[in-house]
């Protein structure tokens, strides 16, 4: 399903992917805003495309939506390729973080604009239009101009803007960022719901990996304009194919390294590297680890690091250390039960964690 | 908090709105001097009469109001003004909007050297750039030139109201260009692309979405310029050839040449009044766009 | 530019900076010269030559006198000045249209002149003693044709000729309200058989009507001179001063006529402002520019014709003025006049100019 390798229209079969993306490029001058991007997303999905600012995720979804032409590559939309065809045509539902409502409409010429704009009959789009404000729970707002109403309100009436029109595909371009964090999780779930409900392929672009993780299908990671990795929320946290992935999805612990002979060793802990030689990094995560007072009890084939409590920090649900271990700071957490010694600073403990919690990457 | 301490407390100080009114003094009394006394003086002009040698009479009656009011010349001459200061600022307003719009969505050095460009004639007097229409417009002149080269006979291009529009429309594109751009504000790039992936085309988002949101902009355009039109005299004297008759050329001849000070005046007052109507206008007009 | 509407307020303004700026004048030079006439009179070429020819020589015969020069660009303006200063005036003495004088005159702005505080007036032709006016005549102009010398090889013979179809666009006419239009139509209703202008002109303005369709421009700024100095225009109507003075300095290119229909003279005249501060020294200048030597001087730097009989001209500047065509100059009153102006204006604007589009 997942194609990274370069590949040409010849090569693109009906019903690979609802969405196609293949060689999709973009730049700027010396810049390569996207590179070679390729990818399918099948009908219904709910595809994430995260990376941190600058990564070229926003461009991928512009040129997308057709308010970025692209450098080379092509775009297919069920089988119709439209990466010439100008944005008006493309029948994509757009979000914008900013929402882009108009200020001069009210609340249901807003989500009439697109159905007007296909000639939609009147009765008809009347229908539609209370349908989609009923579907954002708006009933009752429909004349209230965008600036009488709050965040999550205009955000709902872009996404029943967007989704009036019932377009091929819902783009969704950090819908959240605008709001707090309450109205965040409100909101998060909602649009998850409507695109389920709906059946709707959906590609929603975010910094938080929280929000990829949490409601996507799938998950694109990107990196300065290349894709590192596709895969599901539990793919892409479980098994992060690059350094990157894994620094940036979740929290890490880096222990820096060398490989030699199937084995890496770093702060003095061997853990299996296949196939890795030289200088390596080796990373776990904080709540993987398993932090024990005193001296290591022989731990099987589990992984341990000796170290000194730095900092303790207890936050009610979780419990977070700093341990100074090995030459660096080793962060651990574990879920409070009740009943748990807060280790003092300077307090010996013991680090354990599982081998296959373990990721090995060639230091960059 | 007692009752009695409070006008205690602000009698010793300002209050807020003491403040307002404080720094509102200056420009009041600015007004006052330079506004409102000179018309007080010129509506007390328009009822004085003059004798035929051009004399003052030191009286209060409404004769000249009753003989400028019941000349048909002086309805010709508001119906006329009215209208070529109207045209004058729909082609304004046509000439100076793709500029503005260009201007508003260029950035960095680009834009400030056009913002400069736009800016500079306005540190040129009128009589100066007229006189420059006066020699490209001329039977001599570029225009001309350029189109009897071409083998076309050209048409009378000034000295008629030709000449008066092509000038005055150049004169005021500056000011409509920068009022357009300070009602540009509200136009963020994302509407328009919120509605081309609506499926609106290109032409139906300028109407329907760029046009409502500069509206605002275009309404304090058009009021400056028609403002500006109607009251100037320098261009449409130096351009019109003495063919076109407007309140401004009209209120110039019978204060300087004529030397009808009240008729002048009477003038000036029907002038003030139509700025009034413009201005409810704008006001009734923006209340309905914004 | 708006506020160019209200001219009354700036006028006022300018007015009273002017005043000040006088009134500084008048302080720094009192220590200079025991007293001082503040003349009021037009501005740029007339200034010049006027300083030049009559306040300057002045000045060398009456050391004890200092003449300050207040240029203002039209006869119009100056009465507005005197208006404003009618409570406490800044000049003593003021060269104007013979129309504006009445007005002045009508307003109690003005003493008399006459023999008694100027025994030169004694020496004036009768016609610059103009009734109920103040002030006397100081020079005459005349109305002539202009042309220019490249495009017109022979002296037009008639005002007519403007009317003529190889001078389509290439004419140009100071129109009504200016008296440089209203005078031409004086003079051609006379010569197509009207008999009293003041009842009817209607022959005039068919005149006008019929070279209305040449016109170029009825509005030719900065002044009529220059469109047919430069050959932007062929032929028109002014005054003689100014065009003699244009056809030297043009090297020729203006040439003036006085066509067989005749010209009417325009009047300046010299007042004497009433309550200025200049006293009694402002007599002695207004005796003297109406003296035969200030005469002389002026007319010969300037061509209006002289209105001292016994200035004692030089042929060659006489016959670049009207007085040897007296017999062409059809008199008029332009007290008289101005009381029809506003009739004869509406017959203008209602034919001559639609007639021009």
């Amino acid at each position: 399903m997942i194609r990274t390798a370069p590949d040409e229209m010849a090569g693109l079969k009906q019903g690979e992917g609802f969405l196609s993306l293949r060689g999709l490029t973009r730049r700027y001058g010396p810049f390569v805003a996207v590179d070679d991007f390729n990818l399918d997303v099948a009908k219904g999905e709910l595809v994430a495309f995260l990376g941190p600012s600058g990564c070229g995720k926003t461009t991928s979804l512009r040129m997308i939506a057709g308010l970025v032409p692209s450098s080379s590559g092509h775009i297919v939309v069920n089988g119709r390729e439209i990466t010439e065809v100008p944005p008006y045509r493309r029948d994509m539902g757009l979000v914008f973080q900013s929402y882009a409502l108009f200020p001069h409409m009210d609340v249901a010429r807003n989500v009439a604009f697109g159905l007007e704009m296909r000639k939609v009959a009147k009765a008809d789009a009347a229908a539609r239009v209370r349908e989609a404000i009923a579907m954002v729970r708006l009933t009752g707002k429909e004349h209230h101009r965008p600036s009488e109403l709050s965040g999550g309100q205009q955000q709902r009436v872009a996404l029943a803007r967007a989704l009036v029109v019932r377009p091929s595909i819902l783009l969704l371009d950090e819908p959240l960022s605008n709001l707090d964090a309450k109205l965040r999780d409100e909101m998060r779930n909602e649009i998850r719901d409507i695109q389920k409900r709906l059946g709707i392929t959906a590609i929603f672009v975010t910094h938080d990996q929280m929000e990829a993780l949490t409601i996507c299908d799938k998950v694109v990671v990107m990196n300065h304009g290349r894709l590192e990795q596709v895969g599901t929320p539990l793919e892409i946290y479980e098994h992060p194919k690059t350094a990157f992935v894994a620094g940036f999805v979740g929290r890490i612990n880096r222990l820096a390294g060398t490989a030699s002979g199937g084995i890496a060793e770093a702060a003095g802990v061997k853990v299996a590297a296949p196939g890795f030689t030289g200088p390596v990094e080796v990373m776990v995560r904080p709540h993987r680890i398993v932090l024990s007072a005193g001296a290591a009890p022989a731990g099987g084939d589990l992984h341990q690091l000796s170290g000194t409590v730095a900092r303790a920090t207890f936050a009610g649900d979780i419990l977070e250390y700093e341990v100074e271990a090995g030459g660096v700071l080793m962060k651990t957490e574990a879920a409070t039960r009740g009943g748990e010694t807060v280790h003092a600073p300077g307090t010996p403990v013991t680090l354990s964690w599982r081998p296959q919690d373990t990721f090995v990457y060639t230091a960059s | 908090m007692s009752a009695i301490a409070l006008p205690a407390r602000s009698a010793r100080r300002i209050g807020p709105t003491g403040v307002v009114m404080l720094l509102l003094l200056p420009i009041a009394l600015v007004n006052a001097v330079g506004f409102l006394w000179p018309v007080v003086n010129l509506l007390r002009m328009s009822f004085k009469e003059t004798q035929a040698t051009g004399a003052l009479i030191d009286t209060v009656s409404t004769a000249t109001w009753a003989t400028v009011l019941s000349d048909s010349f002086t309805l010709d001459l508001i119906a006329n003004s009215v209208g070529v200061s109207l045209f004058i600022t729909l082609l304004t307003l046509v000439a100076s909007y793709p500029i503005a719009l260009y201007l508003h969505r260029s950035t960095g050095l680009w834009r400030t050297i056009l913002l400069v460009l736009v800016i500079a004639p306005l540190l040129t007097s009128a009589v100066v750039r007229t006189y420059g229409w006066i020699a490209i417009l001329s039977s001599q002149g570029l225009i001309a030139n350029a189109l009897l080269f071409l083998g076309i006979t050209p048409p009378r291009l000034m000295f008629n109201l030709t000449g008066v529009v092509i000038g005055l429309t150049e004169i005021l594109m500056p000011y409509m260009i920068l009022a357009l751009l300070s009602g540009f504000g509200r136009l963020d790039p994302r509407f328009e692309e919120a509605a081309l992936t609506l499926g609106a085309t290109p032409w139906k988002t300028f109407w329907r979405v760029v046009v409502p949101l500069t509206a605002p902009g275009m309404a304090l355009g058009c009021l400056l310029c028609f403002v500006l039109a109607i009251s100037s005299f320098v261009t449409p004297k130096l351009l019109s050839g003495g063919r076109v008759f407007l309140l401004a050329t009209e209120i110039y001849d019978q204060a300087i040449v004529t030397l009808n000070w009240p008729v002048a005046a009477t003038l000036s007052m029907i002038v003030l009044v139509l700025f009034g109507a413009a201005l409810a206008l704008y006001t009734r007009a923006l209340r309905r766009i914004a | 530019m708006t506020h160019e509407l209200k001219f009354g307020a700036v006028k006022r303004n300018t007015v009273k900076l002017g005043a000040a700026a006088l009134a500084l004048g008048l302080l720094t030079q009192a220590a200079a010269a025991e007293s001082t006439v503040t003349l009021m009179a037009y501005s740029g070429l007339f200034q010049e030559r006027y300083t030049k020819a009559v306040v300057e020589p002045f000045m060398k015969a009456h050391p004890d006198i200092k003449v300050t020069y207040f240029p203002v660009n039209s006869s119009a303006a100056m009465l507005g000045n005197l208006r404003a200063q009618k409570a406490a005036p800044q000049a003593d003495v003021v060269i104007m249209d013979v129309s504006v004088s009445k007005a002045g005159t009508d307003e109690s702005l003005f003493t008399k002149i006459d023999e008694a505080n100027a025994p030169n007036v004694k020496d004036l032709y009768p016609t610059a003693r103009i009734p109920d006016v103040a002030g006397v005549a100081v020079t005459f102009d005349n109305l002539v044709m202009l042309y220019n010398s490249d495009a017109v090889k022979e002296a037009p013979k008639s005002w007519m000729a403007m009317a003529d179809k190889t001078y389509q666009g290439k004419v140009v006419i100071p129109g009504m309200p200016d008296i440089q239009g209203l005078s031409l139509v004086i003079i051609l209703n006379k010569a197509n058989g009207g008999t009293d202008y003041l009842k009817d002109v209607s022959k005039g303005i068919a005149a006008m009507v019929e070279i209305a369709p040449n016109i170029q421009t009825w509005e030719p700024k900065p002044e009529v001179y220059a469109p047919i100095v430069t050959g932007q225009a062929s032929v028109g109507a002014g005054w003689n001063a100014r065009a003699q003075v244009n056809n030297q300095t043009s090297g020729g290119k203006l040439k003036a006529t006085i066509p067989q229909e005749g010209t009417v003279f325009q009047i300046n005249t010299i007042n004497l402002i009433a309550n200025g501060p200049g006293g009694d020294a402002a007599k002695t200048f207004v005796n003297y520019a109406l003296g035969p030597e200030a005469q002389k001087a002026f007319t010969e730097s300037m061509f209006y014709a002289p209105t001292n009989a016994k200035a004692p001209i030089s042929q060659d500047a006489l016959d670049r003025t009207a007085v040897k065509f007296m017999d062409k100059v059809i008199p008029v009153d332009w007290i008289a006049l101005a009381k029809v102006r506003d009739a004869i204006g509406e017959q203008w604007r209602r034919r001559v100019v639609p007639a021009s589009r």
